[in-house]
């Protein structure tokens, strides 16, 4: 008969052969009483590769462009359909005509493009060319095949706008220089660098709220009104393809 | 009348030559310009014609040309009495011969017909735009003008001595 594991005589000896028992249930205990310190950090650094990272975040981003592109349609449909109702000028993309750019002088004494669709396109004269970032110009002439614009930057160009921002209207008028200057029909025209300018929704000559671009600086000295010098958000420097707005 | 038009029909090659410069004015090269403003290829053009060709030829050279440019850009100011008095100038020159045929004053030559193309231009456009809005765009006008009278100036003798080598080389051929 062999002597019991557990003889009675209790022995510190053998309490001593179980102690990595008593470290690790320490350990356990520990981590009980933090609720999971060490052990959900160990599991964050194992799966950190696993975890939803830069292309979730790419998901994400799709997700909310989709939306606000959606989103933008639909406000878009509504838009339509209002100004439907109060019988203003149509802001759709519908009846546009698109034109490529033969031959662009945006720099020098003439501010023009040369466009290759004319008359038998459609065309006339004081029609309206748009082009990616906003208003480019106006048709000044017209062949059967070719037309011209008169961009916003040439001398003599004037086109009526305004800012949307506090609904005040002016005059921007082309000066050669790549900035048009705005001036503006009101005194007490409180526009600060920064505002929107755009054509006005309005407006029967243009489409409604094309952007044209931004307050640079404001002259509130000048008179009889303040003049402000506009960036223009299209560049037709760099541009292939336009469109126009047929009235 | 009959002379005349045998005598054109003899430089008709030359003349055509001068189409040119409307194309290369709507082409507008960009890489060949100074801060965006490029050449003016009608001086380019008629410095060559007035002095090889005389002063009633470039005379009248300087109409149908200042017509063409007229044709092709925006606006009414008008190119033909600076191209005019620009070939009346130069055809005068071009009895001296020799003299003028120099690099450097075919670069002043070309530097200063810009300089006066480009005033008659902009006075024209500010007198309009003193009508319209009293104000005289005067920083656009000297930047253009200054742009375009040096990247003329520098390719004026170039395409003064190519041109006057074809024309030259075409002539003795038909004769």
């Amino acid at each position: 008969m062999g002597s019991p594991k557990w003889a009675f005589p209790f022995r510190w000896r053998q309490l001593f052969r179980i102690r990595p028992w008593f470290f690790l249930i320490g350990v356990l205990g520990v981590i009980r009483l933090s609720k999971g310190a060490g052990l959900l950090d160990a599991f964050a650094y194992i799966t950190g590769p696993l975890s939803p990272g830069s292309a979730q975040r790419e998901w994400i981003q799709k997700g909310v462009q989709l939306e606000n592109r959606i989103r933008l349609e639909l406000l878009a449909e509504d838009n339509q359909r209002l100004r439907e109702i109060l019988d203003l000028t149509k802001s759709s993309d519908a009846g546009l005509i698109s034109a490529a750019v033969i031959s662009r002088q945006p720099v020098g004494w003439w501010q023009q493009l040369d466009l290759g669709k004319g008359r038998i396109h459609g065309i006339k004269n004081g029609d309206v060319v748009l082009g990616p970032g906003g208003l480019l110009g106006i048709i000044q002439s017209v062949t059967p095949t070719t037309s011209r614009v008169r961009l916003l930057t040439a001398p003599g160009s004037r086109i009526g706008v305004w800012t949307s921002r506090n609904k005040r209207h002016g005059i921007l008028m082309g000066m050669g220089s790549n900035r048009p200057s705005l001036r503006f029909l009101d005194k007490d025209s409180d526009v600060v660098p920064g505002d929107v300018v755009s054509t006005s929704p309005a407006s029967t000559l243009m489409p409604p709220n094309v952007p044209v671009g931004v307050v640079q600086v404001v002259n509130t000295a000048a008179l009889p009104a303040p003049i402000a010098v506009v960036q223009l958000t299209a560049s037709p420097e760099a541009i292939d393809w336009v469109q126009i707005w047929p009235r | 009348m009959a002379s005349l038009m045998a005598k054109l029909y003899e430089k008709s090659f030359c003349l055509l030559s001068g189409l040119v410069v409307p194309f290369l004015t709507l082409l507008a090269p960009s890489w060949l310009t100074v801060s965006g403003v490029g050449p003016c290829w009608a001086v380019l053009w008629l410095l060559p014609w007035a002095i090889e060709d005389g002063q009633i030829s470039a005379l009248l050279a300087g109409l149908c040309l200042g017509l063409l440019l007229d044709g092709i850009s925006l606006g009414t100011a008008t190119h033909v009495p600076a191209l005019m008095a620009l070939g009346w100038w130069w055809g005068g020159l071009g009895r001296r011969g020799k003299q003028i045929e120099g690099i450097f004053s075919l670069g002043l030559l070309s530097w200063i017909g810009t300089v006066l193309f480009g005033i008659s231009l902009w006075l024209q456009m500010a007198l309009m735009q003193i009508i319209e809005s009293g104000q005289l765009l005067i920083s656009w006008g000297v930047y253009t003008l200054f742009s375009q009278a040096l990247i003329t100036s520098i390719l004026a003798p170039v395409i003064y001595f190519s041109l006057i080598a074809i024309w030259r080389r075409k002539s003795a051929f038909n004769a």
